[in-house]
């Protein structure tokens, strides 16, 4: 993995440790965020915008698939797609 | 006309008009009067005639408009329960309630053919109409009694201030049915000929399917809490062209943000934002203000605006006299539209209420001060907060969490700023070390706290502490925790 995706990957990791209120989302990457109510649809909007305001992409909530969103890793995953997309 | 008769009137003028829309069914203006009459004419020969409330639980669907005008016609308030609480807490509001009947929209779909031989009977302004449950400090939900005259007096105000038109308004249904912010919207569509448009849990958890779902709604008349509306506007084409007939945004249920106001007003240029306040104890809400620029620019914190014409709205201080302008106290209503108290709880009643110059007053327990005659509204004066528009005890969760096996201490942080708060922090002392991470022993306890409580009062984020620290008094210093959290 270069410098750059460990980057996006832990700048994408942090917001979403931030916003929902664990660090487990660092251990666990395949946490299920929506499953264990981790996320909500408020708290998804909100990692929506700061992800959005971090890495300069439009992540419009009208688009928003709840599968792409539903564990950390998956979450990178989509993240990756968009910046370098 | 009362009310009843007035939305009873448009089953007979417009009886194909859709009275209600959610998720994709539609009930007409015709089919929900001749349903509700026969329901209620059901409901006359299933329960003995004492005025007692039927429980109504279910998740927006028409069947539920069925069963609250069926009730009301057949003279029993309803108690509106949504199907996201859990069943302890669903068992708790309809055994305090004493309900004698809990209707599903199952159980109202087999009258789906039936035939009223004679219609519901007149209500006395008097008569309780609907009972809305909110969390009590105990831990037990305490059920706030609504008279006809109290919703009447709710709805005539709003009719003349909105000036809406008749028979053409699509009102957005938001809230649950068991929240009364979903009053508003009800009761100003059904006594218009409006449509009532609901958004469903389906809809919020997923907002491709929402957007959507607004892009095609036609609403007219926003009723949602400003944190709703605040999550919409995360989405930039939440805007004019989207809702193009949106003339009116209607907010209550807590603090609006100046912010959020200003961005609508860029947003939707035709459309008018409005801020109410008021306790379910007074009827939804009992005073508003039309939020516009001048306003935005003049109060750095937005008014709740003026009293409706029927009710006086005070702000007392300690020796329970009207405090000057400016001066902080106590707000308190008075006026037909406050509630006669609390259902079985005289205790409580006695606590809240009062007789103020001949007139039935409820003191709200928030602070507020006037300024320019306009009221401000300053937070809460006990432990309850307002966590996106819902209203919570503090200490209803924590009961709820000592009440776990294993949990010797509980203390619960509602976390934000600026007294708006989006998320809650539970701190446990646990009896004894449970097996797992701290992680997923959280999870367990969410997991056992979500049997007992609305999703909304399960706390986010847990943290495990050995003690509290305590204030020279002997009580858990609940700053010290907090500033421990920051």
């Amino acid at each position: 993995m270069s410098q750059a995706d460990l980057s996006l990957e832990d700048k994408t990791i942090d917001i979403l440790a931030r916003i929902a209120e664990t660090d487990e989302v660092r251990r666990n990457l395949d946490l299920e965020l929506f499953d264990l109510d981790i996320l909500d649809s408020l708290a998804t909007v909100q990692l929506m915008v700061a992800l959005s305001d971090e890495f300069g992409v439009d992540i419009s909530p009208a688009e928003f698939e709840r599968e792409e969103w539903a564990t950390p890793r998956k979450i990178v995953a989509y993240m990756e797609q968009r910046v370098r997309g | 006309m009362d009310l009843l008769e007035r939305i009873d009137e448009w089953g007979r003028t417009t009886p194909e008009r859709p009275a209600h829309v959610s998720a994709g069914r539609t009930l007409t203006y015709g089919a929900l009067l001749r349903r509700s009459d026969a329901f209620a004419a059901h409901l006359a020969l299933a329960l003995p005639d004492d005025g007692s409330p039927v429980a109504v639980i279910g998740h927006k669907e028409p069947e539920m408009l069925i069963a609250f005008l069926g009730a009301v016609k057949a003279g029993h308030p309803y108690v509106p329960i949504d199907t996201s609480l859990p069943p302890h807490r669903v068992a708790s509001i309809v055994a305090t309630a004493g309900a004698r009947l809990t209707l599903t929209p199952e159980y109202v779909s087999q009258l789906a053919d039936v035939e009223a031989d004679a219609p519901g009977r007149r209500l006395r302004m008097s008569d309780h109409y609907y009972i809305i449950f909110t969390s009590g400090s105990t831990g037990e939900p305490k059920g706030v009694v609504i008279t006809l005259g109290c919703l009447t007096s709710f709805v005539n105000w709003m009719l003349d201030e909105q000036s809406f038109k008749e028979r053409e308004e699509v009102f957005l249904n938001q809230a649950p049915f068991s929240f009364d912010l979903s009053v508003m919207d009800l009761y100003l569509s059904l006594a218009t000929g409006g449509t009532l448009f609901s958004i469903t849990r389906e809809d919020i958890a997923n907002p491709k399917q929402l957007y959507q779902a607004f892009a095609a709604s036609g609403v007219t008349a926003w009723v949602s809490t400003p944190s709703f509306a605040q999550m919409c506007l995360a989405e930039r084409r939440f805007a004019a062209e989207m809702l193009p007939q949106l003339r009116r945004f209607l907010f209550c249920g807590e603090t609006l943000p100046p912010e959020v106001a200003a961005e609508l007003l860029r947003r939707f240029p035709e459309a008018m934002v409005w801020n109410t306040y008021g306790p379910t104890e007074a009827t939804v809400a009992a005073t508003s203000i039309c939020v516009n620029h001048a306003l935005l620019g003049r109060y750095p914190s937005l008014p709740v605006g003026r009293p409706k014409p029927d009710a006086r709205v005070l702000v007392m201080d300690e020796a329970g006299q009207p405090a000057r302008p400016g001066e902080r106290g106590e707000i308190v209503i008075a006026g037909p539209n406050v509630s006669p108290g609390y259902l079985g709880r005289p205790d409580l009643t006695a606590r809240a209420f009062f007789d103020l110059d001949s007139q039935w007053a409820y003191r709200t327990g928030d602070w507020g001060y006037y300024r320019d005659g306009l009221l401000f509204f300053e937070g809460r004066m006990d432990s309850q907060i307002k966590l996106h528009g819902y209203r919570i005890e503090i200490g209803d969760i924590e009961a709820n969490l000592m009440a776990l096996p294993g949990v010797r201490d509980a203390v619960v942080i509602p976390v934000g700023k600026d007294g708006i708060y989006d998320s809650l922090t539970a701190c446990v002392v646990l009896a004894e070390r449970l097996a797992g991470s701290d992680f997923e022993v959280s999870c367990t306890l969410r997991a056992k706290l979500g049997k007992r409580l609305p999703s909304y009062m399960v706390p986010r984020r847990f943290c495990f502490q050995e003690a509290f620290p305590m204030t020279a008094n002997g009580k858990v210093d609940r700053h010290k925790l907090a500033e421990a959290l920051a």
